[in-house]
């Protein structure tokens, strides 16, 4: 009975330690993202519709970091963790366009290549991918061991 | 495997932060590049083409240098025929450095002319198509590029021979007076010389003569030209050749029936 209480306790107060990390790492993102949107925040007002796009990101990665804290010390982290990775890749082929942003106002059409910073960017998530996926390898390996032992 | 995996995750947040920090001050640097546009000037050169050019100083105050600064403009006419086209390029535009490029293009009117004689009596409206291009950082390539319209006033529009004036002049020939009148819609003044030939109607040069002109861009021009013709070669009706020799361009004959 009384392990069975200190269990609980024991399983409460990890849980309150990871949502305490989720959140710090949570808000230390989003501060990044605030600090950084300063600079930008000239760029976007020529550039109708980037904020929305730049937020929707930051509000999904920070959702997927929660959440990735929150599963911590199971295989579903490195998962949330490739899931990551992928998102990264993904919203930005989807919101950049292949590479290629271009903006019309009136008769000016503005075209920004983005195609090698999109490279490098896919480059660092495919690392981060593999990255997780030799984490979850590691992961269950190492529960394969103890649960030998 | 944790050896690795911590080598990896070492370099991604190097690379991460470096490429945020980068692209983040790259795009902050864009607000601090400056565009000075100075007044278009158009000039003649000796070989009778017109010569445009724009003068353009470019501050650039950002954290980076500007890679492969250019500039084209590409003139068209209505039906999408290129009459010329300029290109200004600049390697370099080192951070906290002013450039000045002189963006050029050249109209060789005789050639113009050789394409399309409307140019010289009809007002039409030209095609420009203007791209500048930069790389921000001399890696992040942005391109700007637009289109519009610029009226062409044509040098001798609407230009009409009037009633040919005939008097005695001795016993076998006649003066003739003939009034020329024109617009000069052109941005350029028209200076030079008309020269008209009068033919009869089996094609035989009765007379012919010149006269000076001067007419100013934005201004009508009324003026007459004389010559003598011999009493026996004169015909009802006939034509006139008209020639224009002027400093930026040469043209004829045009033909005008007269009689």
């Amino acid at each position: 009975m009384a392990d069975a209480n200190n269990d609980s306790k024991k399983k409460i107060r990890n849980f309150t330690f990871k949502a305490l990390k989720a959140t710090v790492k949570g808000v230390l993102f989003y501060g990044i993202y605030f600090a950084l949107w300063m600079y930008l925040a000239p760029i976007s007002q020529m550039i109708p519709g980037l904020q929305q796009m730049v937020e929707t990101f930051v509000i999904v990665y920070i959702f997927l970091i929660i959440v990735g804290e929150l599963t911590s010390k199971t295989v579903f982290q490195y998962f949330f963790n490739m899931v990551k990775a992928l998102f990264v890749i993904g919203y930005l082929i989807f919101s950049l366009k292949n590479g290629i942003f271009g903006l019309t106002f009136q008769n000016i059409r503005l075209t920004v290549d983005f195609r090698l910073f999109l490279v490098i960017v896919m480059l660092l998530s495919l690392l981060g991918l593999a990255k997780s996926v030799f984490q979850a390898i590691n992961y269950m390996n190492e529960k394969a061991e103890y649960t030998r032992i | 495997m944790r050896i690795p995996i911590r080598m990896i995750d070492i370099a991604t947040t190097f690379f991460w932060t470096f490429l945020i920090a980068f692209s983040v001050s790259a795009v902050y640097s864009v607000k601090d590049i400056h565009f000075d546009f100075g007044q278009p000037q158009i000039e003649v050169t000796p070989d009778n083409k017109i010569i445009f050019s724009q003068l353009m100083s470019i501050t650039n105050k950002g954290f980076y240098n500007i890679g492969s600064f250019n500039i084209s403009t590409e003139v068209a006419d209505k039906e999408g025929f290129t009459i010329t086209r300029g290109f200004t390029f600049t390697l370099v535009i080192n951070k906290n450095d002013t450039v000045t490029v002189t963006h050029n293009m050249t109209i060789d009117i005789n050639d113009l002319l050789q394409q399309n004689k409307n140019y010289l009596f009809n007002d039409t409206e030209l095609k420009i198509y203007e791209k500048v291009g930069l790389s921000i950082a001399e890696v992040i390539p942005v391109q700007g590029s637009a289109n519009f319209s610029m009226p062409w006033g044509a040098p001798l529009y609407n230009f009409t021979l009037g009633n040919a004036e005939y008097t005695p002049y001795n016993l076998t020939h006649l003066k003739v007076v003939v009034p020329i009148s024109f617009e000069n819609h052109a941005f350029f003044d028209l200076v030079g010389k008309i020269q008209i030939q009068m033919y009869n109607s089996i094609n035989i040069v009765v007379g012919k003569g010149q006269t000076n002109v001067e007419a100013h861009h934005n201004s009508p021009y009324n003026g007459h030209l004389e010559f003598y013709i011999s009493i026996g070669g004169i015909t009802a009706i006939g034509h006139f050749e008209v020639y224009f020799l002027t400093t930026l361009f040469n043209y004829g004959p045009l033909v005008i029936p007269y009689g």
